[in-house]
């Protein structure tokens, strides 16, 4: 295996039973994804997007198949283990930005790094820095009901990036923004993958997000339909 | 990104579950209140007639005439208790569904089971403790309301000091060891949340 892939899936495959009818959410995914690649996937609601995104993360067991993050199957991990990955390899972001309402911006950013073990004015620290670096330096203690919603989708990148991890996985992150708002957010993403070399994925139905990204892979009914260089 | 070898472990412990619980009472005063009055309020009907018992034995050791508690009066506040018991499982369990989304993203973000039961047994910890503490002395108040025409308001005095601290460390214990009991079953609700459903979620 080399060591530039970050993320392999091996036929991949969830099927859920929802009233008696099989519902095959994801079937037979393979993909490998190398290190600092810029990943979109495409494909309307329904496509699997977010049931791969929480098999990725270990957030669901799959039915069949594998993922293997840095070359560690991820379902022989334990629950420990698990919320390590989620703590400090993988960052979340979602189309709902999903802060917590009662936390300030700073609060919010530093929380992951409690979880990471980091001491508490370390933390503090560090998402200071990260506000600063999405532009919001000047409204650290609002909270999010006192911030826009591209701001309040700043502050999830800067969360997502407490614990500098090696993934972002990225879920409908513009959904939510008007056009000029979503083009900030994917400018904002994409260099963060630039310049600090994280693995982008991001799940989208929004065609401007895919013009940066080094791959787009087409998803339908479960499966990839086609991949594409950006 | 030193991290790339093998898994390590997350932590949340309990100076952190303590501040962040902390934090999310400071935060969501309202609900806290609720949680807060109805712990207090039991505790403050126990205090009473705990009282209201040691300022009628002060009373008769100085040489009044013979007074005392009828039972059915313990029998109220043993309903009492499990009314404020009840009424804070349910105020919990709100708290709950509407912290489901949290719940998910705090899972998201490292959180396991086990953290995020402690964060709500720490968060029920502290209002216990608090309404514990309220409770006690709105207990004397009302006990001195109820025997003071009686006994006179100066009989508290007589009442020997070790006598009223133990009273404030068994109310405030268990005032804490209620709430905190309360909480078990909206707790394990909550730490046991699927994230992908918890996610899910619309209010």
């Amino acid at each position: 295996m080399s060591f530039d892939m970050i993320i392999q899936l091996e036929d991949l495959t969830r099927h859920y039973e929802m009233g008696g009818v099989q519902i095959k959410a994801l079937d037979g995914v393979d993909i490998e994804i190398n290190r600092g690649e810029y990943l979109s996937i495409v494909g309307p609601s329904g496509s699997g997007k977010t049931t791969l995104f929480n098999l990725v993360g270990g957030l669901d067991r799959p039915t069949r198949g594998k993922v293997y993050i840095d070359g560690v199957d991820i379902s022989q991990l334990d629950a420990y283990e698990l919320a390590w990955l989620r703590c400090r390899k993988i960052g979340y972001i979602f189309q709902t930005f999903n802060l917590i309402p009662v936390l300030t911006a700073l609060e919010n950013v530093s929380l992951p790094t409690v979880f990471a073990g980091v001491p508490r004015d370390e933390g503090l620290e560090k998402a200071q820095k990260l506000l600063t670096s999405v532009g919001l330096g000047e409204r650290v203690h609002h909270r999010p009901g006192e911030l826009s919603a591209g701001q309040q989708q700043r502050v999830a990148i800067a969360r997502a990036m407490a614990n500098d991890p090696a993934i972002i996985l990225a879920d409908e992150p513009t959904g939510n923004l008007d056009l000029n708002t979503g083009m900030e957010i994917i400018d904002l993403l994409h260099g963060l993958n630039r310049t600090r070399g994280m693995t982008l994925i991001a799940a989208t139905h929004d065609l401007k997000m895919i013009t940066a990204s080094d791959r787009v892979v087409w998803m339908r009914d479960g499966a990839i339909e086609k991949i594409e260089r950006g | 990104m030193a991290e790339h070898g093998s898994p390590g472990r997350v932590s949340f412990g309990l100076g952190d579950a303590l501040r962040l619980g902390y934090d999310y009472i400071k935060k969501r005063r309202d609900r806290a209140l609720i949680n807060i009055s109805s712990i207090a309020l039991g505790i403050a009907f126990l205090s009473t007639l705990l009282f209201t018992d040691s300022f009628y034995r002060a009373f008769i050791a100085a040489g009044g005439a013979h007074l005392s508690i009828e039972s059915y009066q313990y029998w109220l506040m043993f309903v009492a208790l499990i009314v404020s018991v009840v009424g804070i499982t349910n105020a919990v369990l709100i708290a709950v569904y509407e912290r489901y989304r949290e719940i998910g993203t705090l899972k998201c973000i490292g959180a396991m089971d086990r953290h995020i039961l402690l964060l709500f047994l720490v968060e029920s910890l502290i209002q216990g403790g608090i309404g514990g503490i309220l409770g006690f002395f709105l207990g004397i108040i009302g006990a001195l309301i109820s025997t003071g025409g009686t006994t006179g308001f100066d009989i508290i005095l007589k009442v020997p000091a070790t006598e009223i601290l133990i009273l404030f460390l068994g109310s405030t214990f268990l005032s804490i060891f209620l709430s905190v009991i309360a909480t078990i079953y909206p707790a394990r609700h909550a730490a046991k949340l699927n994230p992908v459903e918890a996610l899910r979620y619309e209010l």
